[in-house]
């Protein structure tokens, strides 16, 4: 029964927060007059420059999505399948080319939720998101992203439609969105960010995006960079599978690992390691067979591995990145 | 750059639907835009293939006497074609002049008291502007389709590279063509292998390096005049110039693949609006009118998914004095 009182009086706030924002047009089944649709249209531009100034492109890899920042301090929300994994490196670019580095946080690789931090110092420019999970089917909204990738001349695509179909973890719109989109942000007309671009159907105005209470069921995980459900929208690193292509031997005049073998642009090579140099730690310990080896056991494949070594007279230290095993 | 999103095709997820009429571009939205109706009604043409009786592509109406602007490459596609406007059929339109950079055809029909758009206006709009353009059409009615402005007004560079079909190498210092593609504009207008190619639209043309330098600035549908060398002979032929995608296919952009329908000539113009408006190949050529019916351009390209272009009204103005003088009138 306390269950029961909690669950109404959750859903009364609701109600109440909902009422407050809502604007006439969203209850309407269809516009009725071009006035009913210039409405929609001023309360979407009234809230474009402030949204536009908070989407960002990401680009990650080789890959380019999109991004919302939600917090001065450079909290952004994305999507899981853009930044691919926990503790990526990431260049943010602002509408004007401004590039900030950010890394990954948190994802959710069922909902296609995820997080990401700038890592260098605010304030930035950001937009409030929807806590209430306040819309409705049918409220209209607007979709903005970096669609193809970032285009300064171009700046961002705006897109309007309205929600169109409701589901658990999936909100969908009748805007239309494209590669490079993923990740961008899904306004409510009142400029609060309702969901994530997150993938599209068969047809240009099928476009589905995570709504917010996603992220919210999960939201202190997700900022902690931990990797929360199983799905097809990112690939959970599996212990002892990431890959290193190196092989040592223990030194025998000097303490640590002689480099013997390695894989050709294998990720211990792309780190500049070569054979013959001299491992010397192992993150942050004496390298020895046994502690690497119970080191990579741990770490799986998009995971990193801190390696101290030497050629001869110049000793470096990588984070070096390990891979799926060819 | 790989771009980033997932496909999937959705399978019966469970959820609240909309009733479908009341998504943005179905009836019930039609309803509510027909007093922008009646400008496309007006200004619009329609172009059909004559042999199919399907209309391919719009057109602008631009004089009170019968001249209508359209998307030149488009006409390529067809061999024959009429036009209607409003419920009237016109037979035997007219080519008068092409205009390659702007990819403008300039077209007479025999008429009168015809309402052409307004060419004084101004395209300066705002961001997140609802646009009007033709949607779908049938013998007697123009329908309108929704969309908003959706980017900044800019430049379109580049665009698929446009190719002759031919393959060619230096040989003693002569540029001489060692291939030629079946199907090609260079097969169509019967090169041979083994022709020395010494000219192209009347600049005489020294190595490989020149001539593909020269050939970069051309677009797909143009069609060039390559001067070469068979034996003793010096011939003048005319060559059209295909994109390299649809001469020899290929795999297409993840983007492209998801994109429908969209324009084979939609990059390289000097500038356009760019709207978020559900158009195809065949839906393009219109005019593109805000909601007071103020005419802001002519839809000259459906770019992408997202992406529609249009020719703004300034620059559609100029480009059409000057076609109309080049056709002496």
């Amino acid at each position: 029964m306390k269950l029961c009182k909690a669950i109404y009086v959750f859903l009364g706030m609701l109600s109440i927060q909902a009422s407050a924002d809502r604007l006439y047009f969203n209850d309407l089944p269809t516009p009725k007059s071009l006035d009913d649709l210039r409405a929609i249209q001023e309360a979407m531009q009234s809230n474009l420059s402030r949204a536009r100034r908070a989407t960002v492109c990401l680009q990650i890899g080789e890959g380019s999505g999109s991004g919302v920042i939600v917090s001065p301090e450079g909290l952004v929300l994305t999507a899981a399948h853009v930044t691919g994994g926990v503790g990526e490196e990431v260049t943010v670019v602002m509408e004007d080319g401004t590039e900030y580095q950010g890394v990954s946080l948190g994802l959710n690789a069922k909902t296609d939720a995820a997080m990401l931090k700038i890592t260098e110092s605010g304030p930035f420019p950001f937009v409030e998101y929807d806590k209430n999970d306040a819309t409705k089917l049918g409220d209209w909204v607007f979709s903005l992203g970096h669609s193809g990738g970032y285009d300064k001349a171009r700046g961002i695509n705006v897109r309007i439609g309205r929600l169109v179909r409701e589901a658990e973890t999936t909100i969908q719109s009748d805007c239309m969105l494209i590669g490079g989109d993923s990740g961008g942000p899904l306004f409510d007309m009142t400029g609060k960010v309702i969901g994530i671009h997150s993938r599209v159907g068969a047809s240009k105005e099928e476009s589905m995006h995570v709504p917010l209470r996603e992220f919210q069921a999960h939201w202190e995980k997700l900022e902690k960079s931990d990797f929360v459900g199983e799905g097809p929208f990112a690939k959970k690193p599996v212990p002892g599978g990431g890959f290193l292509g190196m092989m040592v031997e223990a030194s025998l005049e000097k303490k640590g690992l002689r480099v013997t073998e390695l894989w050709e642009k294998g990720p211990a090579e792309k780190a500049g390691i070569k054979v013959g140099d001299l491992i010397l730690e192992v993150e942050g310990g004496s390298a020895t067979k046994e502690l690497l080896k119970s080191t990579l056991g741990q770490l799986g494949s998009g995971q990193k591995i801190l390696i101290k070594w030497t050629g001869g007279e110049e000793t470096q230290e990588k984070e070096v990145k390990l891979e799926d095993r060819p | 750059m790989k771009i980033i999103i997932a496909i999937i095709l959705c399978s019966s997820v469970l959820g609240n639907t909309l009733p479908s009429e009341q998504r943005k571009t179905n009836k019930s939205m039609q309803a509510t835009l027909s007093p922008v109706q009646k400008y496309l009604q007006e200004s619009s043409a329609v172009f059909y293939d004559s042999k199919r009786r399907v209309p391919f592509v719009y057109g602008t109406i631009v004089s009170s006497d019968g001249l209508i602007l359209t998307k030149a490459s488009e006409l390529d596609e067809v061999e024959e074609f009429y036009i209607r406007i409003g419920a009237e059929r016109y037979k035997e339109p007219n080519i008068l002049k092409k205009n390659e950079i702007w990819d403008l055809a300039l077209v007479k029909v025999e008429a009168e008291g015809l309402i052409p758009v307004k060419l004084d206006g101004s395209s300066e709009v705002a961001l997140g502007t609802w646009t009007v353009s033709n949607g779908a059409s049938d013998r007697k009615t123009r329908r309108p389709r929704p969309g908003i402005i959706s980017a900044n007004k800019r430049e379109i560079k580049g665009g698929s590279p446009a190719v002759l079909g031919v393959g060619f190498r230096m040989e003693d210092d002569r540029i001489t063509i060692t291939k030629i593609t079946e199907d090609s504009g260079a097969d169509k207008a019967g090169l041979e292998k083994g022709d020395l190619i010494i000219g192209l639209d009347g600049k005489e043309v020294g190595d490989d390096k020149e001539f593909i330098e020269l050939l970069k600035a051309k677009a797909a549908g143009e069609i060039v005049k390559l001067k070469i060398q068979r034996d003793e002979e010096v011939l003048e032929l005319d060559v059209e110039l295909m994109a390299r995608h649809k001469l020899f296919g290929g795999p297409q952009s993840r983007n492209d693949s998801m994109s429908g329908d969209f324009s084979e000539r939609r990059s390289s113009f000097p500038m356009v609006l760019q709207h978020e408006t559900m158009l195809s190949a065949r839906s393009v050529g219109g005019p593109l009118f805000t909601l007071d019916g103020r005419f802001l351009g002519m839809n000259i390209a459906a770019a992408n998914r997202v992406e529609a272009f249009a020719i703004p009204v300034e620059h559609l103005s100029n480009v059409f004095s000057e076609m109309k003088t080049a056709s002496g009138l």
